[in-house]
C-alpha cells in the first residue's frame, strides 16, 4: 500500500515538477506583435541602444524641451533657469529625445533585411544598461562630492 | 480643486498611487526574477519555493503597463518635487541623497528603455534562443525597481508625508 502511494506520489511530482519546468516555454507567440520578426528587430534595436542614447543626451545636454515648474514654461530644446523663475528641469527632455531616437532606429532596423539585425548580439540589450551605471554616477559626482 | 481638497492632500493622493503601482510592479518583478534566476525544480515546497513557482510569462504585459503607469505618475509629482521637496533638501544640506533622486530618475528612464525588449523575450519564451537575454533582462529590470523602490523610499522618509 506504502509503496503504490509512494508511486503515485513520485509520479505526481515529476508531472508537476516538468509542468513548472516547462511553464517559461508555455506556449509560443500568440500575439501577431510577439511573432512579428519585424517588432522583433525595432524591440531588441529599441532596448539595446536606449541606454546608450540616454547617456549621450545627457553627457552632449540634449533635451528635446525643458520645463520650468514654477512657472509651467515648456519650451523646445535646452533653456537656463531664468532669473525669478526658478528652477529648469531637463530630465524629461533627455528621456524625450531618448524615446524619439531609439524609436527611430528601431523603424531603421524594421526596415532592414533580417539577416542584418540578427547580427545584433543579445548580451548588448542587458550589458548596456549596467554598463551605464558608471557613468551615471560619475556624472552625479557633484551630488557626492559637495 | 482647493475647493474639494487642499493641495497638500491631493500630491499626497497622487504619491500614494505612484507608491501602490510602484507595490505591484516590485512584487511581480521579484516574483519573476526568482522564477527566472531559480527555476523551481520539485512540485511542491516552502513558502519561498512557491514565491518561485509562478507561471512568469503571465507578469511580462503586467510588468510593462506597471512601469509606464508608475514612471509616468511619478514624472507628473516630480513637477512639485523638483519645487516644493528638492529645494529645502538642497538648503538642509542633503545632497548625497539629492543625489541618489537624480540615479534614481536615470535609471526609471534606463528601464522604461528596456520594456519592449524584454516584452518581446518573454512573449517568446519558447524560443530558447533568448533565454540568456530573457534572464538577464528580468535580472536588471529587477534590480532596477528595487534600487527605485528603496531611494524613493528614503526620499520620503526624507522629506514626505506632512513636511
Amino acid at each position: 500500500m506504502n509503496t503504490a502511494t509512494n508511486t503515485a506520489a513520485t509520479t505526481a511530482a515529476t508531472a508537476a515538477a516538468t509542468a513548472a519546468t516547462a511553464t517559461a516555454r508555455a506556449t509560443p507567440a500568440t500575439s501577431s506583435l510577439a511573432a512579428s520578426s519585424r517588432f522583433k528587430a525595432f524591440a531588441i534595436s529599441f532596448s539595446t541602444f536606449g541606454p546608450v542614447i540616454y547617456c549621450i543626451c545627457q553627457f552632449f545636454n540634449w533635451p528635446m524641451f525643458t520645463f520650468h515648474p514654477a512657472t509651467n514654461r515648456l519650451v523646445w530644446g535646452y533653456e537656463g533657469p531664468r532669473p525669478g523663475e526658478g528652477p529648469n528641469m531637463l530630465w524629461y527632455g533627455w528621456t524625450a529625445t531618448t524615446v524619439v531616437v531609439a524609436a527611430l532606429l528601431g523603424i531603421v532596423a524594421m526596415l532592414l533585411p533580417e539577416h542584418v539585425t540578427r547580427k545584433i548580439p543579445l548580451t548588448l540589450i542587458w550589458l548596456f544598461p549596467i554598463l551605464t551605471i558608471p557613468y551615471i554616477v560619475y556624472s552625479l559626482m557633484p551630488w557626492w562630492t559637495h | 480643486m482647493t475647493n474639494i481638497m487642499s493641495v497638500g492632500t491631493f500630491w499626497t493622493i497622487w504619491l500614494l498611487v505612484h507608491l501602490l503601482f510602484a507595490v505591484g510592479l516590485l512584487g511581480a518583478l521579484t516574483h519573476q526574477a526568482m522564477a527566472v534566476a531559480l527555476p523551481v525544480r520539485r512540485a511542491a515546497g516552502g513558502i519561498v519555493t512557491r514565491f518561485r513557482a509562478v507561471p512568469a510569462p503571465g507578469y511580462a504585459t503586467a510588468v510593462c503597463v506597471l512601469w509606464v503607469l508608475t514612471f509616468v505618475v511619478g514624472s507628473y509629482i516630480y513637477t512639485k518635487y523638483r519645487i516644493f521637496v528638492r529645494i529645502p533638501l538642497e538648503q538642509s544640506g542633503y545632497y548625497k541623497t539629492q543625489g541618489f533622486f537624480d540615479f534614481k530618475e536615470h535609471v526609471a528612464t534606463l528601464g522604461l528603455v528596456l520594456l519592449p525588449g524584454y516584452w518581446y523575450f518573454w512573449k517568446n519564451a519558447q524560443n530558447p534562443e533568448f533565454d540568456t537575454a530573457r534572464k538577464m533582462v528580468t535580472l536588471v529590470l529587477a534590480a532596477m525597481c528595487w534600487f527605485l523602490f528603496i531611494v524613493g523610499h528614503v526620499l520620503n522618509n526624507t522629506r514626505g508625508f506632512g513636511s
